[in-house]
């Protein structure tokens, strides 16, 4: 395997218990370190399956994906260690206050007290969360909420980092940061999978981008190669044509 | 904060408030004097002589008001403010002598002592009428009436004898007969089946069983949370990390049981030190720390695993505290916390062996009021031994279905 191969995805499918049919079908794409890769697709094309089996939450019917160091495979401990998974809902602790729980999620990925509080003061600066740090969460509003989502996720300093619409109802400002932090952990290293509704935000964002509907990946190029090989000049344009016009939920 | 303010403030006010309200109703009946308001419209000398036994007794604050008509004495009572009030018919003496000229003209004919050929009616037996405030719970009227009619044996047994003496020839009675009938004084000693020597008292009783309660009403609190992580997405996320889940999972029971143990050291601790300083009976801790230790342990696990299993089994937080609140309240009933097992019909006897707090509550009632070891614990314990192993392997099941471990 190339050194640049970070995931290597070969054939993966997932039927749900009480599903008539897959919600991923033989998919099969390969991510490169450093690579911000988005997975874009309507509601239900099967986005969220995805990087739960990547993530190792839910088992693949078949298939099999793998991570890669410098072209060697990692153990299931390894790949646990490495990753950041930041989810859709805001998976955290509204009793607690950002800080406790950075420490909480930071003590699971076995960061002592003095790294953690290191990071999360960087993190919370760039993330405008310091104000705030010592107030319980469940007061702060959704973008703010976004943002601690986040933050949690990348408190590990993740080598490769699932964001779940990480955007999603968060205002302006809020996606400004997220965005431009995310960049930040990018150029740093950070191999980034990334799925949004935002095409705008997408088409900034992403190197690559790979497009699922209904299970199966249609398109996985670069913008410029897919928007040429299409004759499209932009992003919404292009997820248009690629899933048509319908609703899928 | 407030949810442990909760856990430890909710347990500390029941015990106190239950004790203090069941041992001054105890001492209201055997301690303080109840209110009894008497209306006597026989003149003669039996009635006198009740109302006199009733005053001897010291059980009851007496006042008289013999000129209240019959159809009168239900309003008089609620007027005066009074609990209990007897009423003593105008005909009370006359059928209670032609009783007991009766009874006596029967066992001193059967004794070949008299000539008794008449053929006697059965006289009417005198009708006392006792009234009582409708907030009056039963069992205070009982005991009340109870309490008259065992007076009220002593002035029939004493009016048979006088007769009994006038047939036979003697007019009067000597006086040291009839104190001895008045004296009443034969005690029954009450002796608590116990190995130990604790006096069964409200604290015995209530300290124990409201603990158990409180503790297992740690389901409102980890039972919301768990439902809240579940729908939350903070499992799913600690599933992505590099931690085994059972060690989470495992780490909050630790925690949680921690917390229901040190309920019970609050509330025990309230029981032995503060009690007394507020007049109320002393909690007396079994001698056996260790066993003490080990049962609390085992209670308290199957509290939180029973509150793992709400928790693990609803899916919103608001279903989970609804379920659980009103499932540990309506164990409490059946298990005896409520209402005593013991006085409950055969059917719910059986039912009762089914609410985990009725093997919680025998096995404390072992430890403090039996003084029970290790052999007569056991047993008690595996009930709850098997509940615990039950709520886990369900929440576990639920879990896995879920795709959370």
């Amino acid at each position: 395997m190339s050194d640049d191969v970070c995931i290597s995805i070969n054939n993966l499918s997932k039927k749900y218990k009480n599903s008539k049919e897959e919600s991923l079908k033989g998919v099969s794409f390969s991510v490169t370190r450093g690579e911000k890769f988005g997975v874009l697709g309507p509601n239900g094309a099967g986005k969220t399956t995805l990087i739960s089996v990547l993530c190792g939450i839910l088992p693949a019917t078949k298939g099999n994906f793998s991570y890669y160091k410098n072209g060697k495979p990692l153990s299931n401990h390894e790949i646990k260690s490495g990753i950041g998974y930041v989810p859709q809902d805001f998976a955290f602790y509204d009793e607690l206050t950002p800080m406790q729980n950075l420490h909480y999620f930071g003590a699971i990925h076995n960061l002592n007290k003095k790294t953690i509080e290191e990071r999360a003061e960087e993190i919370f600066t760039i993330l405008g969360i310091s104000k705030v740090s010592d107030k319980k969460t469940k007061i702060f509003s959704g973008g703010l909420k976004r943002r601690i989502n986040l933050a949690i996720g990348i408190i590990h300093k993740p080598s490769v980092l699932f964001l779940d619409e990480p955007t999603v109802g968060a205002d302006v400002q809020s996606k400004h940061a997220m965005i431009e932090y995310l960049k930040k952990l990018n150029n740093e290293g950070t191999t980034i999978i990334y799925t949004s509704h935002h095409m705008a935000e997408a088409e900034e964002f992403c190197d690559r981008i790979a497009f699922i509907n209904n299970g199966s990946i249609i398109e996985c190029d670069n913008l410029n190669n897919l928007m040429k090989k299409h004759d499209i000049t932009d992003l919404q344009s292009l997820f248009i044509s690629l899933t048509g016009e319908g609703y899928f939920d | 904060m407030v949810g442990l303010l909760f856990m430890f403030a909710m347990p500390l006010l029941l015990v106190v408030i239950i004790t203090i309200v069941q041992d001054s109703a105890f001492r209201q009946i055997n301690e303080n004097q109840m209110s009894l308001l008497i209306i006597n419209h026989d003149s003669s000398e039996q009635s006198a002589q009740l109302i006199t036994l009733l005053e001897k007794s010291r059980m009851f604050d007496i006042e008289q008001k013999n000129e209240t008509p019959a159809d009168e004495v239900k309003n008089t009572l609620i007027r005066k403010g009074k609990l209990t009030a007897l009423y003593i018919p105008e005909n009370f003496s006359e059928q209670l002598n032609k009783k007991a000229a009766l009874v006596a003209r029967v066992m001193l004919a059967d004794m070949g002592l008299f000539e008794n050929n008449a053929v006697e009616k059965e006289p009417e037996m005198p009708e006392l009428q006792f009234y009582h405030d409708p907030v009056l719970q039963d069992a205070y009227s009982y005991t009340i009436v109870s309490i008259i009619r065992s007076h009220l044996d002593v002035v029939e047994n004493s009016l048979m004898i006088d007769v009994i003496y006038q047939l036979v020839g003697i007019e009067k009675k000597p006086d040291t007969f009839r104190d001895a009938m008045m004296a009443n004084t034969v005690s029954i000693n009450q002796q608590p089946a116990s190995k130990v020597n604790i006096k069964p008292n409200t604290t015995q009783h209530n300290i124990p069983a409201w603990t158990i309660f409180a503790m297992f009403f740690i389901v409102v609190s980890l039972g919301s949370n768990i439902v809240k992580e579940r729908m939350n997405g903070s499992f799913i996320r600690l599933k992505t990390m590099p931690v085994n889940f059972s060690l989470i999972f495992g780490s909050k029971m630790i925690v949680y049981v921690s917390v229901a143990v040190l309920q019970v050291v609050a509330v025990f601790s309230v029981g032995v030190f503060l009690f007394p300083v507020m007049n109320l009976p002393q909690l007396i801790l079994p001698g056996n720390f260790f066993v003490l230790f080990i049962v609390v342990l085992i209670i308290a696990l199957a509290a939180v695993s029973y509150a793992l299993m709400i928790g693990a089994l609803s899916k919103t937080q608001e279903q989970a505290n609804g379920i659980g609140a009103v499932s540990i309240i309506i164990f409490a009933a059946l298990g005896g916390i409520l209402v005593p097992v013991f006085v409950m019909p055969d059917i719910m006897k059986i039912i009762s062996n089914f609410s985990p707090l009725y093997w919680c509550l025998e096995s404390f009632y072992f430890l403090f009021l039996k003084g029970g070891n290790w052999t007569q614990i056991i047993p008690v314990l595996i009930p709850i031994i098997i509940f615990i192993l039950l709520c886990q392997m369900i929440t576990y099941i639920q879990l896995k279905v879920e795709k959370i471990i």
